[in-house]
């Protein structure tokens, strides 16, 4: 067993010896296009969690003016609350607003000497959120009203992004990765043919197909498993450097929830190079090594 | 209806190969019993190596049956053929040794490649350097050899796993009379060990000399089987510039 596992290796061995321009062909063309796949899952997977992590459909928030005062807050709470689409609204007070605020970004910044610049706020939920940017624009016209944020577009905002990740990423990868495999099996190709002697004299002594293929598809997947390795360690590597550099510039994006565990990456990405690659030399070796 | 299993080494029956419209064989019969030494003559495109590549299952024939060691050869599966090269040593004309390795190596190979453990592999390598008379260029590459050291060379790994069979396909193809004649001397001694031994030629001093079986094939049919003797005569009037 440990003879045949020997023999099986030092067959692989040679094969990606054999051929060294077109395997770092292959093995970066795979690199890339996982860096591509891999990006675009990191992407969508912020993007995923940032959805979640926004307030239902059924929201909207309500930023009245600073110089509003509390009795003018309660009167138009009032209001909104006597419409027939409204279900609930909820009073989040300027000073308890500031506190939360000075509280989050109390390592960051010292908030305590400044006055505070917030307004109150209103969280406007309705019982259909088909009627929530209608409830909105109403809301809007008030002369207290600042500003009105609909959670709705905000979800279809980050859903629009995702969608552009999810089309341009995955698309571009998955050209990418298709022209991967398809070098893969070229370089398997190449192999098979240049050890043609060897693949002939397997055959005439009555090694098993399987005997003669596998070293060939291990070559594919050490192919796709190198690819994928540098791939990971470059995505993992790059997103890390992003992240904190944008989190250097914008301390808001602190409050971003986290994205996707790197372990995942590192061990994810290697392990479909490797899959894909051992795919591709197989469909090499059912085609081109016969006995 | 399923044929009765044969007791002999190798036999066709009724066996023709067709490609398109072109007969490479055309209802050949052929029985060779086990200890037999067998020289298959004839041209250059007779159907020697399309008989051979029967043998071992590299086609398939159109019609009739191919029995090689009891197993109907026409009918088994891609993954049987291994089992049975396995009890056959074949010297293909076409697939000299790996170059990139050395004697030693090349007879290590199938054996490694048919799963034998490095201890037995050491073993069979050193018997078979020993029957052909290499063992002084064990560790030479197939460059530094001469024609007749390749070939034996050749012989030696299609022996390595013990076959009760050998075929060899032109294995005296452009090597020089006396070195020819070495080879045949070896196959013929390894004949005597009890291996049946099937052997093409178009090479007729050594078919006169070694004085063995001899099937003549002509344009895909046997013309003639000589239990013991020369050259055909058949084939002699037919080509008689081809025999040398």
């Amino acid at each position: 067993m440990i003879d045949r596992f020997r023999f099986i290796v030092n067959e692989t061995w040679a094969s990606l010896r054999g051929n060294l321009a077109m395997q770092a062909a292959a093995i970066s063309t795979a690199c890339i296009a996982l860096i591509l796949l891999g990006s675009a899952a990191m992407a969508l997977y912020k993007l995923d969690a940032l959805a979640q992590s926004l307030p239902n459909a059924f929201e909207a928030s309500v930023f009245l003016h600073t110089t509003v005062s509390r009795a003018q807050t309660l009167k138009l709470k009032a209001e909104i609350e006597a419409m027939p689409e409204v279900a609930q609204v909820v009073l989040v007070p300027r000073e308890v607003a500031w506190e939360q605020e000075k509280q989050k970004y109390k390592d960051d910044v010292n908030l305590a000497d400044l006055p505070n610049p917030l307004p109150d706020k209103l969280i406007v939920r309705v019982h259909q959120a088909e009627t929530l940017p209608a409830v909105s624009a109403r809301i809007a016209q008030s002369p207290l009203v600042d500003e009105v944020i609909d959670s709705q577009a905000e979800l279809e905002m980050v859903l629009g992004a995702a969608r552009l990740v999810r089309w341009v990423g995955l698309g571009t990868g998955g050209l990418l990765l298709l022209s991967a495999l398809l070098l893969i099996y070229n370089a398997v190709r190449l192999t098979i043919h240049a050890r043609q002697h060897e693949v002939q004299v397997m055959a005439l002594v009555g090694a098993t197909l399987r005997s003669i293929r596998l070293p060939f598809v291990l070559e594919g997947m050490v192919q796709g498993l190198l690819g994928g390795i540098i791939a990971a360690l470059i995505t993992v590597l790059s997103a890390g450097l992003l992240s904190e550099y944008m989190v250097s510039q914008w301390p808001l994006l602190k409050d971003m929830p986290p994205g996707l565990p790197p372990g995942m990456v590192l061990v994810g990405v290697p392990i479909l190079g490797m899959v894909l690659g051992g795919l591709c030399a197989s469909w090499a070796t059912l085609r081109y090594v016969r006995i | 209806m399923r044929s009765e299993t044969t007791k002999a080494m190798v036999e066709l029956k009724g066996v023709s190969v067709a490609f398109g419209e072109q007969y490479a064989l055309r209802r050949v019969n052929l029985k060779v019993e086990a200890g037999e030494f067998v020289f298959l003559v004839g041209a250059t495109g007779a159907g020697k190596s399309t008989l051979f590549k029967l043998l071992y299952g590299a086609l398939r024939p159109t019609e009739g049956e191919v029995w090689v060691l009891g197993q109907p050869v026409h009918r088994l599966k891609p993954r049987e053929l291994p089992y049975l090269r396995r009890r056959m040593g074949i010297i293909p004309q076409n697939y000299p040794l790996l170059s990139h390795k050395t004697v030693w190596e090349n007879i290590a190979y199938g054996l490694r490649a048919i799963g034998y453990s490095e201890q037995a592999v050491r073993q069979r390598v050193a018997q078979m350097l020993a029957l052909v008379g290499l063992n002084e260029q064990a560790r030479q590459y197939p460059h530094q050899l001469s024609g007749g050291e390749a070939q034996r060379a050749a012989i030696a790994r299609a022996l390595a796993n013990n076959p009760p069979m050998l075929i060899a396909d032109e294995p005296t193809a452009n090597l020089d009379p006396d070195t020819s004649w070495e080879i045949i001397e070896l196959l013929l001694r390894i004949n005597l060990r009890g291996t049946t031994v099937i052997v093409s030629t178009h090479n007729r001093t050594i078919v006169d000399r070694a004085c063995q079986r001899v099937v003549a094939i002509d344009r895909g049919q046997i013309i003639s089987d000589v239990p013991r003797g020369g050259y055909p005569i058949e084939l002699e009037r037919l080509y008689p510039s081809v025999a040398l």
